[in-house]
């Protein structure tokens, strides 16, 4: 046997992100940063009311401004076609974050919507100009608040892909016989994601007005394409979106919203380029977040503490223009076996901006119920909540009845309580204490889906024997071009350093949303298959060569590592790309692939997992709550990328801390208006709200997902906020149940 | 919607006596402009109803810590950043040292100004009650002259001082007689930094022969101003601290001050707050717990 030096791959590997180079040197070009001749700037002009008509709109004010082109109203406005809602009924997956046709109705639906664009040479003329147009409304009544509406609350057909109301056994039956129970009511309120990058839209019609350009910031590029193309009756392939680089999206951006079409509208209009950035408040009045939720969890255990009925029931609200369900009750389908279940969503229809995906929809607020009422039986019964989730760990799926491609959790616990040092940790609260400080820790399970999406994706081989793949997939800080880079080389046989990884633009193969958590596979897999046509045409033109040492030999037989093509049973036989391009006279070879999930995904439960550790420090006197120590420990399939991983993780597990602690978006209950639209205002963590988060990841493979993997992104926030609210209820001996923990809810 | 930058005039004055020559010829027509950490921020929302501006910040005369056997005396232009490094008040002035470090993030510390955080007159500004215990003295001159006011006179209601249309804040003099004192410090706010104040405690006090031989108190975000508290400080002065005066010291400090529900927390909590940190900083200076 020829020994031979086995390089390992690039998939594993710790690289530090490709685009980060570019991003701290101000390089990297946003939507907003596009350069482009003759631009000309935008506004809008967002409704004060939340329900009505608009009676009269008056701009001549505006008109008449210093450097305004246009003001275009729902009186002026080019038709704009309906085109589908994102995750609506449609056959098409859509990319509109409502059914409302912005400027082609004088229907007010909720307070924010934009009723006008103002189009101005300066962005200052633009803004100044927005604030002249007034507008009078035929002011209705306005459905505001999600408890006032639960009457007319509706079961929506399914939740995403699930049904809505899912009963097995008699679990109310069973909780009313139980020994041990918990039946609480824990609410969450309206959350913005709070991207760092303002939405932005620039517009480019060609002269003969056939097609367009649209830099924006989205985690969608074919589908903001897609529907432009409806809404203004171009053809798919004269639409170019482009989203190189996108500065956070968290779901904020999966839609397109209000101003994406409006700008197309404006710059269609005044024969110029339009861009259009939303001001920090301009996002949050007209781009939706997360709904508040209502939920009801109840458990119910037998004297060994193992489960006898499960329920997890509520509200969330949403718009008869978007009818968007947060799947709270996903992660009770999945996490714990019981005798009894019943799981149950309804929805409230409100006159508000329609909510939307946002930092793992469902699972953060679900996570949140669930997981405190576990520690809340657990310490009703005086269990280590550790050892009440082992005893309820399912074997198969408790709903689907299906295998777990991949499950670990109970080993993420056991590494978990050694790294954290739980076996420290009283039981009982009110025991620990540092001065003024009460001490507690908490745990809760993370939980997330593995969702691949359909993906295509093309590869070049060079003769200089470097490689390009190009797929319309996003980059919004989550290492994915990155991790499909790593991908890349391995699959082609070539170093990290040698290949590139292109994505950001809809002339490329088409790629999902970025959101789901399914960029890394669904990608990959789409990369995968582009790779094995380029090595197939590879092999197919060495194969048959005489002049090749791998001539006679079947694709099987032959390896691609280290540039080039080699037997597998003599690896001194075989050849450069280079040589082999060169011979053939020709610059590069192409391949392109498609990929989409298995039959056998359906054959069984894929999800990720985490076990979560949490330290809290209480002050006593004032009811500050400082989470001193995180740890999770994850079990996410093998990660391509440790260090960007990481990243994601630790993002995600500060935005819990902010989901648990600071994070609220407030509204005038009588208007329907935001009341803290600001950073300023809306407490998201800062660096001193977050400790030292230890991450640490079990990197078992998923044998059933390319690559082995799952993706990462969102399921770091899942979870946290229990694993806090567990924490300060071992601190305090108080369960909140009503996020965020603020100060006043612990005095 | 951020407002409209040409109805704005911000004129740059080439020293202070031109400067107060704008204040003294068209009284109330022109406002000082410093660091802009409020106005900017007025300006970006469209509520900065004033239009007319000069920029003292190139004003030489109002920069500078200067220091005497006596006290120290802050330009009005001394920054957070320049309050921070300052080794003279780290030592004998510590809780203004803590109030300029809890006071936004690094950029704000760079620009904003312990004179424009006076002037902007925001109940839950903190630096002032720092500066309230500490006894300060605000500094003011127009061209008729100057003058002295202690600073816990200087506020009168929400946003309403006691500076003449002509006249400028050009100092802050801090008495150097804390040498003997304990200090106490506390901001309370939704997160850890860059929160406007929920509450916001300065104590100091001195102990002798285990009684209070000198306590002085401030508090902001519990009253339409920054308030010192001299009838608690009444109740606390020469008694020991025990349990009957804490008991007497926190009934008299909840009757003192007089906060509001906002966006940012309710009367209920800040009343129930203020009172616990009294507590605590009485504790502390009596067992000797520095801050």
């Amino acid at each position: 046997m020829s020994a031979r030096i086995v390089k390992p791959g690039a998939i594993g590997q710790p690289f530090s992100r490709v685009d980060g180079r570019l991003k701290v040197t101000g390089k990297a070009t946003f939507a907003a940063e596009y350069k482009v001749e003759n631009v000309a700037h935008g506004a809008l002009v967002f409704s004060q009311i939340a329900r009505g008509k608009i009676k009269n709109i008056e701009t001549s004010a505006a008109r008449n401004a210093p450097g305004v082109i246009l003001v275009l109203t729902h009186e002026n406005a080019p038709e704009m076609k309906k085109t589908p809602v994102f995750g609506s009924d449609s056959e098409e997956m859509g990319a509109a974050s409502s059914s409302i046709l912005y400027l082609n109705t004088d229907e007010v639906y909720f307070n924010g919507q934009p009723v006008a664009v103002v189009v101005a040479e300066t962005l200052e003329q633009a803004e100044h100009a927005a604030t002249l147009v007034a507008v009078e409304y035929e002011e209705k009544q306005a459905k505001l608040i999600l408890q006032a509406e639960k009457p007319d609350a509706v079961l929506p057909e399914h939740i995403p892909g699930e049904p809505s109301d899912l009963k097995q056994g008699d679990a109310e039956g069973a909780l009313a016989e139980a020994l041990y129970k918990v039946d609480n009511i824990y609410t969450t309120p309206p959350f913005n994601h709070n991207a760092i990058e303002l939405h932005a839209t620039l517009a480019e019609w060609s002269e003969d007005e056939k097609s367009l350009t649209v830099y924006d910031s989205t985690q969608y590029v074919i589908g903001v394409q897609e529907m432009l193309a409806k809404k203004f009756s171009l053809r798919k392939e004269n639409v170019r979106v482009i989203g190189s680089f996108v500065g956070g999206g968290f779901g904020g951006k999966g839609n397109a919203w209000a101003h994406v079409s409006l700008t197309v509208a404006a710059a269609k209009v005044v024969k110029r380029p339009v861009k259009l950035v939303l001001s920090r408040e301009g996002v949050h009045l007209s781009v939706g977040g997360r709904t508040p939720t209502e939920q009801r969890v109840a458990l119910a255990a037998n004297d060994v503490g193992k489960l006898t009925a499960l329920i997890h029931t509520g509200f969330t609200q949403t718009t008869e223009h978007n009818n968007f369900a947060e799947q709270f009750t996903f992660p009770a389908r999945h996490l714990y076996k019981s005798e009894n279940i019943w799981l149950r969503q309804e929805m409230v229809h409100l006159d508000i901006v329609p909510n939307t995906f946002m930092r793992a929809p469902g699972e953060s607020p679900g996570t949140f119920a669930l997981e405190s009422a576990i520690d809340e039986l657990a310490h009703e019964m005086g269990i280590d909540p550790i050892e009440l989730r082992a005893r309820n760990e399912p074997d198969r799926d408790p709903v689907k009845d299906l295998p777990f491609s991949m499950r670990n959790i109970k080993e993420a616990y056991r590494v978990g309580a050694e790294m954290f040092g739980w076996s420290k940790r009283h039981a009982a609260p009110r025991t620990m204490r540092d001065g003024r400080f009460l001490i507690g820790c908490g745990v809760a399970t993370a939980f997330y889906p593995a969702y691949q999406f359909p993906a295509a994706a093309r590869v070049e081989i060079h003769a200089d024997g470097t490689a390009i793949a190009q797929s319309a997939m996003h980059e919004m800080g989550m290492g994915s071009a990155t991790a499909q880079a790593q991908n890349l080389a391995d699959e082609l046989g070539l170093s990290f350093e040698q290949v590139r990884f292109e994505y950001g633009d809809s002339n490329f193969p088409y790629a999902p949303v970025a959101g789901g958590s399914n960029s890394t596979i669904s990608v990959g897999a789409a990369v995968k298959a582009a790779c094995d046509d380029a090595k197939k045409k590879i092999h197919g033109l060495v194969g048959e060569d005489d002049a090749s040492p791998l001539k006679g030999t079947r694709f099987d037989e032959v390896e691609f590592r280290e540039g080039g093509i080699y037997r597998r049973d003599d690896a001194t036989k075989g050849e450069t790309f280079h040589a082999i391009l060169r011979r053939f006279e020709e610059d590069k070879i192409e391949g392109e692939g498609e990929a989409a999930p298995g039959a056998e995904s359906e054959k069984y439960s894929m999800g990720s997992y985490g076990a979560l550790f949490c330290e809290v420090r209480v002050d006593e006197e004032t009811g500050e709550v400082r989470v001193s120590r995180f740890l999770g420990v994850y079990d996410c399939g093998k990660i391509i990328n440790p260090k960007t991983a990481s990243s994601q993780w630790r993002g995600g597990i500060t935005m819990g801390i902010g989901m648990a602690l600071t994070e609220e978006a407030l509204f005038d209950v009588r208007k329907g208006r935001i009341v803290n639209p600001s950073l300023a205002e809306y407490h998201l963590p800062v660096n001193l709200d977050v400790p030292n988060i230890e991450i640490h990841f079990l990197d078992i493979p998923d044998p059933l997902t390319p690559m082995g993997a799952h993706g990462v992104g969102e399921i770091g926030i899942t979870g946290v906020a229990a694993a806090v609210a567990n924490a300060v209820f071992n601190a305090t001996g108080k369960r909140i149940r009503d996020l965020p923990i603020t100060l006043d809810k612990l005095l | 919607m951020r407002a409209y930058l040409p109805d704005y005039e911000l004129r740059v004055p080439k020293d202070l006596e031109e400067a107060l020559a704008f204040l003294a010829n068209e009284p109330g027509m022109w406002k000082p402009f410093a660091g802009g950490t409020d106005l900017m921020v007025l300006l970006e929302a469209g509520k900065l109803e004033h239009t007319k501006f000069f920029s003292v910040w190139n004003l030489a005369e109002l920069r500078g810590i200067e220091v005497t056997d006596e006290s120290v005396t802050l330009g009005a232009l001394t920054t957070y950043t320049e309050v921070r490094r300052n080794s003279i008040l780290q030592e004998e002035f510590p809780m203004l040292c803590v109030a300029a470090r809890e006071t936004g993030g690094i950029a704000i510390q760079n620009r904003g100004t312990i004179g424009g955080n006076i002037v902007n007159a925001s109940p839950a500004a903190d630096s002032p009650p720092a500066l309230l215990a500490y006894d300060a003295e605000l500094e003011l001159l127009s061209s008729k002259g100057a003058r002295k006011i202690p600073y816990k006179d200087f506020h009168t209601g929400y946003k309403q001082m006691k500076l003449r249309d002509d006249e400028l804040l050009t100092g802050i003099r801090l008495p150097r007689t804390t040498k003997s004192l304990r200090h106490y410090y506390r901001k309370v706010g939704t997160r850890k930094a860059q929160a406007i104040s929920k509450v916001c405690f300065a104590g100091v006090a001195k102990i002798e022969d285990e009684s209070v031989a000198d306590v002085r108190i401030a508090l902001g975000s519990v009253a339409p101003i920054v308030l010192r508290c001299e009838k608690t400080e009444a109740v606390l002065r020469g008694k020991s601290v025990d349990e009957r005066t804490i008991s007497a010291a926190r009934a008299a400090l909840i009757n003192e001050i007089a906060p509001i529900d906002d966006i940012r927390s309710t009367a209920k909590y800040r009343l129930r707050v203020a009172a616990n940190l009294l507590e605590d900083f009485l504790k502390t200076v009596r067992d000797g717990e520095l801050n």
